[in-house]
């Protein structure tokens, strides 16, 4: 068995109730969603409803219908940027950004948008006044992870968050590392849009995902098509999920997510305990190691599970290929599609390992690594 | 469907099943149907219900925020319906 430590990539192993539900879907449930009225379709139709529940439920959404699915947090945000700033204005973003919210933000910074990048401290973490300095009269949108896939660093997104509902000014979140194990409320958050994903923290398959519109906001469809509604019309539908919703969705995926989050938000609070407690006692562990350096914030509070670590002068696919091969531990090399957030840390262009917890990992799991990490940095000596 | 019985059609399926849900939990009799297009060219499914209840059920979905097309009082054509026909009713 291997020592998975790469949930920030996706998470793993899902929960038996996940591929069951698929399993189901796939021989019982199938039809389109939503498209035919034979009770095939309907089932399928009660399926996705299923999941846009659970996903409102986990995320403090009033209603369903506001949860909109594409196929992962990546296309969600594109529905969002490409949505709000194709007329141009001015956005802020912060200094840790994944690729899929900086790639369409320098993308539309080429095409006349004005882009202010907000830098974050050492370990990763935004200061709110920052942003408040940032915002002027054609600010359109703040834009921010809720935690850094590369360090952990977990952003003061409510804090955020009150400053843009004080300007007016449309908050959007990256919940791509925290739905599912840190906690988001859209109202207590001042959150507008959130982006997620159904394969990391909320335990569903792969091609999940989406993003969730606060009551009283709207975007434009980035696809336009076939929706199964409003047949009679050329025209895209105005009203939600639809209008967000072209084509046919991965339905057998969404059967999975729904049992994902049932699980997940049932053991919420006892996961993210145990979370916060591996992390410390990983933390403790790599102090004691000599060669090792820790980035992003060493407080489990602080930190959404995520943590990357150099190895003296190693390079980090080197590292990462000795605990595969030697020790069994799977994690992630490199810049992990976050080059902000590594010249941030200081760890550009040469990255780090990364390893990330999630609901499965055991003590004994951090125990292995850590004696794993302690034998590289021997050796790396 | 019977000869005279309450229809009521939605502009998309994840309203549908979400009116079932709520007239459901209500106590009410709801089932999803296939949408009967000499009513309503718009979403595959449409939701079967006591047209006796119009008035509750309607204040119902505005209450939970479901949005709905609109409660129809549905006639079949004067004959027996096909599913009559076919299942010997």
């Amino acid at each position: 068995m291997p020592v998975y430590l790469d949930n920030a990539a996706t998470s793993w192993p899902k929960h038996p109730d996940v591929f069951a539900a698929m399993a189901r879907f796939m021989q019982e449930d199938a039809g389109n969603p939503g498209r035919s009225g034979h009770s095939m379709s309907v089932a399928a139709a009660r399926t996705v409803f299923a999941a846009r529940e659970a996903v409102a439920s986990i995320v403090g959404a009033q209603s369903p219908e506001r949860v909109v699915f594409t196929k992962n947090a990546t296309e969600a945000l594109n529905v969002i940027l490409f949505g709000l700033l194709t007329n141009g204005g001015h956005v802020i973003t912060s200094s840790v950004e994944h690729n899929a919210v900086m790639r369409p933000l320098r993308y539309l910074e080429r095409q006349g948008v004005r882009l202010s990048v907000v830098v974050c401290d050492g370990r990763g973490l935004l200061d709110p006044d920052d942003i408040r300095r940032a915002v002027s009269p054609e600010t359109k949108l703040i834009i921010l992870t809720h935690a850094s896939n590369v360090c952990g660093a977990i952003q003061p997104i409510a804090a955020v968050g009150r400053i843009a509902r004080e300007y007016g000014v449309p908050f959007a979140v990256d919940a791509a590392q925290t739905a599912g194990s840190e906690p988001i409320n859209i109202a207590q958050d001042y959150i507008d849009f959130l982006a997620f994903t159904g394969h990391k923290g909320l335990g569903g398959p792969q091609g999940t995902g989406g993003l969730v519109l606060a009551e009283d906001r709207d975007l434009p469809p980035l696809l336009h098509g076939g929706t199964g509604s409003l047949s009679d019309s050329e025209y895209q539908p105005e009203f939600l999920p639809d209008k967000l919703e072209s084509g046919t969705l991965n339905a057998v995926g969404l059967a999975g997510l729904a049992a994902a989050v049932k699980v997940t938000a049932a053991r919420f609070d006892v996961l993210r305990q145990r979370k916060k407690e591996l992390l410390a006692t990983f933390f403790d562990g790599l102090a004691a190691v000599p060669g090792v350096k820790t980035y992003g914030p060493i407080n489990p509070e602080q930190n959404a599970g995520v943590v990357s670590i150099t190895i003296r002068d190693r390079v980090s696919s080197e590292v990462g290929l000795a605990l595969d091969r030697v020790f069994g531990i799977l994690t992630r090399t490199g810049l992990h599609c976050a080059p902000a957030a590594h010249k941030t840390l200081g760890t550009f262009p040469q990255g780090t390992v990364r390893l990330s917890l999630g609901a499965s990992t055991t003590s004994q799991e951090i125990t292995t690594a850590l004696e794993a990490i302690s034998r590289i940095a021997d050796m790396a000596g | 469907m019977d000869e005279n019985c309450g229809i009521i059609t939605f502009y998309s399926s994840s309203h549908a099943v979400h009116a079932e849900k709520v007239l459901k939990s209500a106590g009410y009799l709801a089932e999803l149907v296939p949408g009967p297009k000499d009513i309503s060219p718009n979403c595959g499914v449409a939701l079967r219900y006591d047209y006796e209840n119009t008035d509750k059920v309607k204040e119902l979905l505005e209450q939970k925020g479901v949005a709905y097309e609109a409660c129809h009082l549905y006639r079949a054509p004067q004959r027996k319906s096909l599913l009559d026909l076919l299942l010997g009713r």
